[in-house]
């Protein structure tokens, strides 16, 4: 089939962009394709909320704080054009949203309410209690129903085409009967979400988050961009890794040692428990290393307490923290403090694209956390990213509207399809016999000791040759299930084989960039290089499947260059 | 330290490609306590058995993906403790697992969820905003806390289908608007910012809508984020109402359901739609109650007078003097 738009994932990023799109021209025809329900997207998880400058709190909050909070947040290493863009944007896309539905939770005088957040100089976080980026996936959802947008649900993205440099569109495979499909089109949005589920049990992301938009863009030809940044979450649950968010912070909540101290106070004096989240998953890191965390069976842990909060603030503003650590942990926030460790989170890096969202291929365009614009440079701030899917989904909407009036016929070839049924066979080979689950284990495992929270040279060596020997054994690898309906084993191996491509990504960069900068912190090379380092990292698949990396500058504008304390 | 301990777990399997029919598979599995239904999915599927087909996602109770019928009812497996499931199994440490009812099975735990989404469609479960296209991003609407709060619980609903999944209409009528789309439906209306919702309660009041409810409360006890569905369904009622769309057999329905109530407490369910449709009107119904007496669900001929009668009686005496204020 033949579309003027193609988007692959239909989160918050994919729905926006969609949306946007049919609201400039109603006559274009766009197929949004995503592997689970549109709701389903992991957009769904995000709880705390999403940064504008709307001063309905603080009156005295403006544009130019929330700029200049974003590019020391990012530690220098964000483009300030695409961070300009992204905070003069925020106020107007968060009062879209508004009047198309999203149910904000509200002050007295009626208004948008907002809350602090790490690493923000004024209550500037829009929330809905604790299940923002939820309620703002289904209002994206209802409203891409309204105009009548066509969803390809469980669709797996296979191949990006192309041509002379010029976009084609994508295969994909139909899960529900493993029949692949060519959608050919002039323009393609890839809005397929974050990477860190590659760190397995130490993440807090959802399972299909294997970083799949970026693996396929690396085979056509198009780079990633900052792969090492990897933002570890300070507060995730011991045992399944999964978030109580900053939320809880945000409303009072304390970090306590196995002294019972406050040990922010030693790290972030001024900002305590709301300092930027790099820095609170550092000093939770060296709490735990220093002897000062709590052990139990499921690792080493340190505690965060709520209880002095009270019953009614947090069944009225942490309903799903307060459920989740009963569901998952079994501890009741209320009556106990919760155990807690840093967990992988959130993924920096992504498809290099420019502040238009556009790749190195003409008309193929990335937003989202699978992107790298880049914004949150060597670390993303809470509710800066919630905002990024959307402002930059809207702009890589705009501009395939622009684009669509004027290319021609787009066209994939029956060998294409062909190649990409081979890749699929070829996954069924008789003789495989390496576990999938054993091999993502592993990979889990290596990234999260060599190349994790702390990182030194010898352990991501170690790091880049155990992800080098996991892609050979993944050669290897058995499907056992050889039934064409909704074949979850074959999609299971898929999505490990796009892990293993990022993780080559995120292992080869770490031990490349040899200082200490937001997320990535070398304990070989503990301060930050403005002289050598002050540069982007590009990643590129050579024509053996290897990764190279290589460099970018990146673009200053009005704030110089500054050491970043909080 | 942890407790241990080898539970079964017999799934209900079904491969349209190569199986005639559904049958249980049954896995003898280890596990230790403070694991979910959903990690010991996970467990048999990477460790014993790869064909076995389920979804699952944010493994958060989040995403809505993993729902399931455990032990005969239809919840999350992200979110549920299988040492919570081994009270109610009706053998000792055999849990059952099979997947939503009122859907299309495609393979094992996996159902076709389409007809639930063309149903919101259908009933237009959006917002249709009251600024203008091109005011769009200009400003905020005022939205009162309090005009928050009626669609405040509404909005935690994550499209999971456990309620579709139990509720008996839509057993008995696939064509049935189903719960979590009144539910919808309920929250557009009330959201200050809407300007739909003649046009939608209108499509709500039509057939296969609103008035088929029978209150089991099925729905309301499945919902996995406990939101108060039946507040939904007696809202848009009463919209109906308010709108002056009285002239359906559900709201002549409803009148009598007053005059029930107000009687003996209870509804005497068993006569109601003779009363409803008129003799004529009762012929259309005996498919339909021939099925639900199939299910062992047709109500009771002598009804019992609740408890609570007294407070029932005031609640419906309150209501309708506030209506009546309105007029
Ligand atoms: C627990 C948690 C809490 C968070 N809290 C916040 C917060 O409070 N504030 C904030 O700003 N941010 C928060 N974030 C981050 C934020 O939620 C995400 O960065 C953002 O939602 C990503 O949106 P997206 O549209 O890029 O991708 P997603 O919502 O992840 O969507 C990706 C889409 O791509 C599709 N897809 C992927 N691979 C394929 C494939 N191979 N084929 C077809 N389709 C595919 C998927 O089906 C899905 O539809 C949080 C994240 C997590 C994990
Ligand atoms: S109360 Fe109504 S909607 Fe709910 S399950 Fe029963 S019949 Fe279905
Ligand atoms: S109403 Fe409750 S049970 Fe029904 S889909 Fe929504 S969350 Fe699930
Ligand atoms: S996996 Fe998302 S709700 Fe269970």
């Amino acid at each position: 089939m033949t579309y003027d738009i193609v988007i692959v994932g239909a989160g918050g990023g994919g729905m926006y962009a969609a949306l946007e799109a049919i609201r400039r021209n109603p006559a274009l025809k766009i197929a949004v394709i995503s592997k689970v329900y549109p709701t389903r997207s992991h957009t769904s998880a995000a709880q705390g909320g999403v940064n504008a400058a709307l001063a309905n709190k603080h009156k005295d909050d403006t544009i130019d704080l929330h700029i200049f909070d974003t590019i020391k947040g990012s530690d220098y290493l964000g483009d300030q054009d695409s961070i300009t863009y992204l905070c003069e944007q925020a106020p107007i896309l968060i009062r879209e949203l508004e009047n198309l539905g999203a149910p904000f939770s509200r002050l007295e005088d009626g208004s948008i309410a907002q809350r602090p957040f790490g690493g923000a100089s004024r209550h500037r976080c829009c929330y809905c209690a604790d299940k923002t980026g939820h309620t703002v996936l289904q209002t994206l959802f209802e409203q891409c129903m309204r105009y009548g947008i066509q969803f390809f649900n469980e669709y797996y993205l296979l191949s990006i085409e192309e041509n002379d440099g010029k976009c084609q569109g994508v295969i994909a495979l139909n899960l529900r009967d493993s029949k692949i499909h060519k959608f050919e089109a002039n323009s393609v949005i890839l809005a397929t979400g974050g990477y860190a589920k590659m760190y397995w049990h130490k993440s807090s992301n959802a399972a299909g988050l294997t970083g799949d938009g970026g693996a396929a863009a690396l085979r056509a030809g198009i780079p990633l961009k900052d792969m090492e940044f990897v933002q570890f979450h300070p507060t995730g649950l011991r045992k399944s890794g999964l978030l109580v968010t900053e939320g809880a912070r945000g409303e009072g909540g304390y970090l306590i040692n196995n002294k019972g101290e406050r040990f922010m106070s030693k790290y972030a004096p001024e900002k305590m428990e709301l300092g930027p989240r790099d820095l609170v998953s550092r000093s939770i890191e060296i709490e735990i290393r220093e002897g000062l965390g709590f052990e139990s069976t499921a690792g080493q842990f340190i505690k965060l307490d709520l209880t002095h909060l009270g019953a009614e603030l947090i069944m009225q503003r942490l309903p799903q923290i307060r459920e989740l650590c009963i569901y998952f942990e079994g501890v009741d926030p209320i009556l106990e403090p919760i155990p807690v460790r840093p967990t992988a989170h959130y993924s920096m890096g992504g498809i290099d694209v420019n502040t238009s969202c556009e790749t190195n291929i003409e008309g193929i365009y990335a937003v989202g956390e699978g992107a790298c614009v880049s914004v949150h440079g060597a670390n993303r701030l809470g509710g800066n990213s919630l905002l990024d899917i959307l402002v930059f989904g809207k702009r890589a909407g705009m501009e395939v509207v622009e684009r669509a009036s004027k290319s021609g016929q787009p066209k994939i070839s029956d060998s294409q399809v062909e190649d990409q049924q081979k890749y699929i066979d070829g996954l069924f080979g008789k003789t495989h016999h390496e576990r999938y689950d054993v091999i993502r284990e592993e990979l889990g495992t290596t990234l999260g000791e060599n190349a994790g929270i702390y990182r030194t040279k010898d352990a991501l060596t170690k790091g880049v040759a155990d992800v080098y020997e996991l892609r050979e054994r993944f050669k290897k690898v058995k499907v056992a299930d050889h039934s064409r309906l909704f074949n979850t084993n074959l999609m299971q191996v898929m999505e490990l084989g796009s892990m293993l491509d990022l993780a080559l990504c995120v292992a080869k960069g770490a031990l490349a960039r040899e200082e200490s900068r937001g997320s990535h912190s070398r304990i070989d090379f503990p301060t930050r290089d403005d002289k050598n380092w002050h540069k982007h990292s590009i990643f590129k698949m050579t024509a053996e499947g290897d990764i190279a990396v290589s460099d970018k500058p990146v673009t200053m504008g009005k704030h110089e260059l500054q050491e970043r304390t909080y | 330290m942890e407790d241990r301990k080898q539970i079964t777990f017999n799934v209900l399997c079904f491969n349209p490609e190569v199986d005639e029919k559904a049958y249980f598979k049954s896995y003898d599995v280890v596990l230790e306590k403070g694991i979910t239904v959903l990690r010991a999915l996970n467990y048999i599927k990477d460790h014993v058995d790869q064909t076995l087909t389920h979804r699952f996602f944010c493994q958060a109770g989040i995403c809505g993906s993993c729902a399931i019928r455990i032990n005969g009812v239809s919840k999350l497996a992200c979110t549920t403790q299988v040492w919570d499931e081994l009270e109610t199994c009706k053998t000792k440490d055999q849990i059952i697992v099979e997947p939503l009812n009122n859907f299309k099975v495609i393979r094992d735990l996996v159902v076709d969820i389409d007809p639930m989404i063309a149903k919101l469609k259908k009933y237009k479960s959006w917002v249709v905003p009251m600024v203008k296209d091109e005011d769009l991003g200009k400003k905020e609407c005022d939205v009162k806390p309090e005009e928050f709060e009626p669609i405040n619980a509404a909005t935690d609903c994550i499209l999971c289908a456990s309620c579709y999944s139990e509720c008996t209409i839509t057993e008995a009528d696939r064509h049935y608007i189903s719960p979590l789309v009144i539910l919808r439906a309920y929250r557009m209306n009330m959201d200050t910012r809407d300007t739909a919702g003649e046009e939608r309660t209108r499509l709500l009041q039509e057939d296969h809508g609103i008035w088929d409810c029978t209150h089991c409360y099925r729905c309301v006890e499945a919902c996995v984020k406990n939101i108060p569905i039946m507040e939904a369904i007696q809202g848009v009622r009463h919209e109906t109402f308010e709108r002056g769309m009285t002239n359906t057999a559900g709201a002549r329905h409803a009148k009598i359901f007053l005059d029930d109530v107000k009687g003996g407490g209870r509804l005497k369910e068993a006569t109601l739609p003779l009363r409803t449709l008129g003799p004529i009107g009762m012929i259309g119904m005996i498919p339909f109650a021939l099925k639900m007496g199939a299910k062992g669900r047709v109500p009771p001929i002598f009804p019992h007078k609740v408890s609570t009668h007294r407070e029932v009686k005031t609640l419906v005496e309150q209501v309708e003097k506030e209506s009546k204020k309105k007029d």
